[in-house]
Order: C-alpha cells, then structure tokens, then sequence
C-alpha cells in the first residue's frame, strides 16, 4: 500500500530544547498508526507541525505527495487532513447538527439548496455513526465530556478526509467508552481513511493500531508492529519505567 | 427607527454572530450618506450609478481597515475602527465645500425615478422594503455555511481553521459586507430629511448601536430588532422623568444586561415560551 504521509528528518526546537529531533515516519493509505511515548517525548509537537499549529524548524511533510509543511491550518484542512482536538472544542451556542456542519465547510462550494440538504443529511448520517443520533438538534453545551469527544470525531469526518488526526482521543473516557472509541477508530479505517492516532495509554492504542511508532525525548526509538513494540525491552524501559509489568 | 432597526441586523451580524467588536458601523452610515449626497449633487453623477459608487467606496474603506486588522487578534479592530469613526467625523467637519462643514448638506432633493418622485408614505415604503431586504439577506446568510463559519470563527477560531476555514478572510468578508449594509442604509437615511450632517455619524450612535444589540440579545436577529426598538423609543418615555439623562439609564442597563442576563432580552423571552 502507497504512504499517503510521509514525514522526513522533521524537527522543532523551542529555543535550546529540541521538541521534535529527526523525525521519519511514513502513514499508509486505509492503516491506523499509532504514535506513543511518555509525556514530552514530543507527540503532541509532532502532531501540531502535520496540523500546522507551529512552524517546523526543518524537515519536510508530504500529503499525497505534495509538501505540506509551512501551510496554515486551513490550508492543510482543506486538503482532506482534518484533526480532533485532545481537549474537546465544540463551537458554543451551536447545535450538534451545525458543529458537524462546520467540519464539512471546506465540501461546500455550490451555494445551492440541494447542497445543504445533502450534507445535513450526511451529517446525520455521521452523529448517527458515532452514536449521538438522539441528540443532532441538542445545543453542545448540554453534551457530557465523553458526548463530545464523539461530536469531534464527526466533525472531522464531516470534512471527508483522506487523513484523521487524532490527538489522544481516549484522554478523560471512561473504560466503556474506551470499547465504543476503538470501535468507532476501527469503522473510520475501514472505510478507507488513513488515521494517525497519538496516545499515550498502551494499554488503548496496541490493540487497536496496525502500526505504532514510539517516540522518547523527541526522538524515534522503535518503529513496528504492536506485537513487535510489545516486546521491545528499550520501548518498555523508556515508557513504563524498567520496573514496571509488561502489559 | 426602521433605519435603526436595519443597522441594528447588521450589527448583530458581525458583532452577534462573527464576534468582531466595530465602532464604525455608523460611519460607514455616514459614507454611504454623504458619498450618495455628494455624488449627485456636487458631481451630477444619475443615481444608479451614484448608489453602486457609494456602495463600491464603503467596501473599499472597510478592506482597508479590515484586511490590516483581521490579521491581529480582535482588539485591534475596535481601535482600528474607533480611529476610522472618528476620522470620519473629523473629516466631516472639516471638509469645506464638499461635505457642507458643521452644517453639513442640506437642501437637496431625490431625483424622480422614472418620472415618479418619492415621498412621504411612499417613501416608508422603500424603508421598509430595505428592512425586510437586509433581513433576509442576513437570515440567509446565517443559516448557510458563511453564517456558521462566523459563528465558528466567534466562538473558536483555531478550531475553525482545523476545519479549513480561512479566520482572516470570513472576518474582512463579514465586515465588508455588514459596512456595505450599513452604507446602503445611510443612502436611505440621506433622503428622510433631505439633511446631512456630522453630529447624526459620531461615535455616540456607534455605541448606541452596541447597546441595542447587547441589551436585545447579541447574535439573534429578533434580539437586535427588539433591542433597536426599546432603545430608541426609550429616550421618548424617560424625557419627563430624567430629561436628558436617558443615557445614564442605557448605561444601567447595558450593565443589567450584561451581568444578569447575559443573552439579552430575547433570552427572558426564551425562557418564558419555553
């Protein structure tokens, strides 16, 4: 399978410390990957230069082949990379309808009726999909935490993206939540979009990544399958600690 | 208060719904007033083309303001068009000839329109028709994609650029078009009493106009109409209590409101229909 992102000798220095040091790393077409490490070890950082947050201080990012990097975020978004945010942030005063409406504003381009009935009802069809069906005309401020990790993911999607940032979606859920969050994860992969998922619970992401690259002090140290991060002795060390139980 | 009630629409729009705080709401009011006024009887220009050259020069002054502001955060677009409103008047004041200085411009007349003059009730009517006209466009717009990315752009915009929306671009756009609005109500106002003169565009109305839409219930349209109404009917009602003090009551209120009731008069009304 083709890479639809590839990251080359990326890195970002915040003054004399270097967030992001070297970093390669590619995403295929239709993979969930899954980006871990302990905290600071500069996936949020990483995260943020792809979504075009900050200016990379060198390096390069391709989406479909073309380079991305130094691109506003609007920019990037409009290019069918869409993110979800690790603290919800829900358009306020707005219903959940018109949130998910909001993430497909870079698909609307005719200014017809027909046009915004089409997407109202394929929004719809995404709040359904994440299981927040009932609650389509409810104001956001009304939704629980979990609720609106859930409207994020649909907002997303409502953008029909090629690519679906993750910035720890599983942050602040409760274990049933957890199931409904990888099944949902899941359900985006098969329909063919690629998923870059930034976590720092394994015990979440290994189950449910086809692919995890592990980062520590900025700096990739294990790239493979979760079977393979599983029993990685220098990934364990770096992340759990040497003492702690493998999972 | 037909015009009050347009401008107040407008400035809802872009203060209720778009989250930009603008002071010169009324002197794009004033452009479009004295541009038309000037247009016809100082160059003799016909009046289709004097309404689309005032409506061409008020967009131009808003991007001019707007394009420099919309890329710094929002505050600086209060002081951007404080100083424009200002200006304007300044301006006014000190135009000689073309803009009537103090005095203003008075005296004139609205050339027939296909051998019809306008006037008295008839003229209401083309009042009224540009109320309902701003009206829906407004509507339109808000409930379209452009109307929530304002709103998106309001409430979070870094949310919004995640999903590709331009924040710099709906803002200057969403500008642009309100003080075009505005200006066109202005060429109205122009013909009500075939006067025009600097006090009617200084910054007292401009926060006039703030107040309506705070104190009716900023980012709805019925807010900004109720509050357009109470307030300039207001100043009628308390003239044999307080004189003229009225706006040391606007002040009570605008701070009722916005302490006790954050969401305006439309919001008490909310809560009593539900």
């Amino acid at each position: 399978m083709g890479s639809i992102l590839e990251v080359r000798n990326l890195s970002k220095r915040f003054g004399g410390l270097t967030a992001v040091s070297e970093l390669d790393f590619e995403v295929r077409e239709g993979e969930i990957l899954g980006m871990i490490g302990p905290n600071g070890a500069g996936k949020s950082t990483t995260f943020n230069l792809i979504a075009g947050a900050y200016p990379a201080s060198s390096g390069e990012v391709f989406f479909k082949r073309e380079p991305i990097l130094g691109l506003p975020p609007h920019q990037i978004a409009r290019r069918g990379i869409l993110r979800t945010f690790q603290h919800n942030r829900p358009f306020q005063g707005m219903s959940v309808l018109d949130n998910v409406l909001v993430g497909a504003h870079r698909l609307f381009n005719r200014n017809t009726r027909d046009e915004e009935t089409a997407r109202r009802v394929r929004a719809q069809e995404l709040i359904e999909f994440v299981g927040l069906g009932d609650l389509a005309q409810a104001d956001v401020g009304t939704l629980s935490f979990g609720q609106g990790r859930l409207l994020e993911i649909a907002r997303a999607l409502a953008g029909e993206p090629r690519l679906i940032l993750f910035d720890e979606p599983a942050a602040g859920l409760a274990p049933a939540e957890l199931e409904r969050l990888a099944e949902i994860i899941r359900g985006i992969a098969a329909r063919g979009i690629a998923v870059l998922l930034i976590e720092h619970d394994m015990h979440f992401l290994l189950p449910l990544a086809h692919r995890v690259v592990v980062l520590n002090f900025g700096a990739k140290i294990a790239d493979g399958l979760p079977d393979e991060i599983r029993r990685n002795p220098a990934v364990m060390d770096a992340y759990l600690g040497s003492h702690a139980p493998h999972p | 208060m037909l015009l009050w009630v347009t401008l107040a629409l407008g400035y809802n729009f872009l203060f209720g719904i778009c989250g930009q705080v603008s002071f010169s709401h009324f002197a794009f009011y004033g452009i479009g007033a004295y541009s038309v006024v000037i247009l016809l009887f100082q160059l003799h220009v016909p009046l289709p083309l004097a309404i689309l050259l005032g409506v061409a020069i008020c967009v131009v002054v808003a991007l001019v303001v707007a394009i420099p502001s919309a890329r710094l955060e929002g505050f600086y677009l209060a002081l951007a068009t404080l100083a424009l409103a200002q200006l304007f008047v300044v301006l006014l004041n000190e135009g000689g000839e073309v803009t009537g200085g103090t005095g203003g411009i008075a005296s004139y007349r609205l050339p027939a329109i296909f051998g019809m003059q306008l006037r008295g009730p008839w003229y209401t009517a083309v009042i009224v028709a540009l109320l309902l006209a701003t009206y829906f466009i407004l509507r339109k717009l808000d409930h379209s994609w452009f109307g929530r990315a304002c709103r998106a752009v309001r409430d979070n915009p870094e949310a919004a650029a995640a999903m590709g929306i331009d924040v710099a671009r709906t803002k200057v756009v969403a500008f642009t078009l309100t003080s075009a609005l505005a200006g066109i109500a202005g060429m109205v106002y122009a013909f009500v009493d075939n006067t025009v003169n600097p006090p009617i565009f200084g910054v007292e109305n401009a926060f006039l106009l703030l107040f309506m839409v705070i104190v009716g219930g900023s980012g709805r349209h019925a807010g900004a109409a109720i509050g357009a109404v109470l307030l300039f009917l207001l100043p009628f009602w308390l003239a044999p209590l307080v004189g003229h003090h009225h706006v040391l009551v606007f002040g009570v209120l605008m701070l009722a409101a916005i302490l006790l009731q954050p969401k305006g008069l439309i919001g008490i009304w909310d809560r009593f229909s539900r």
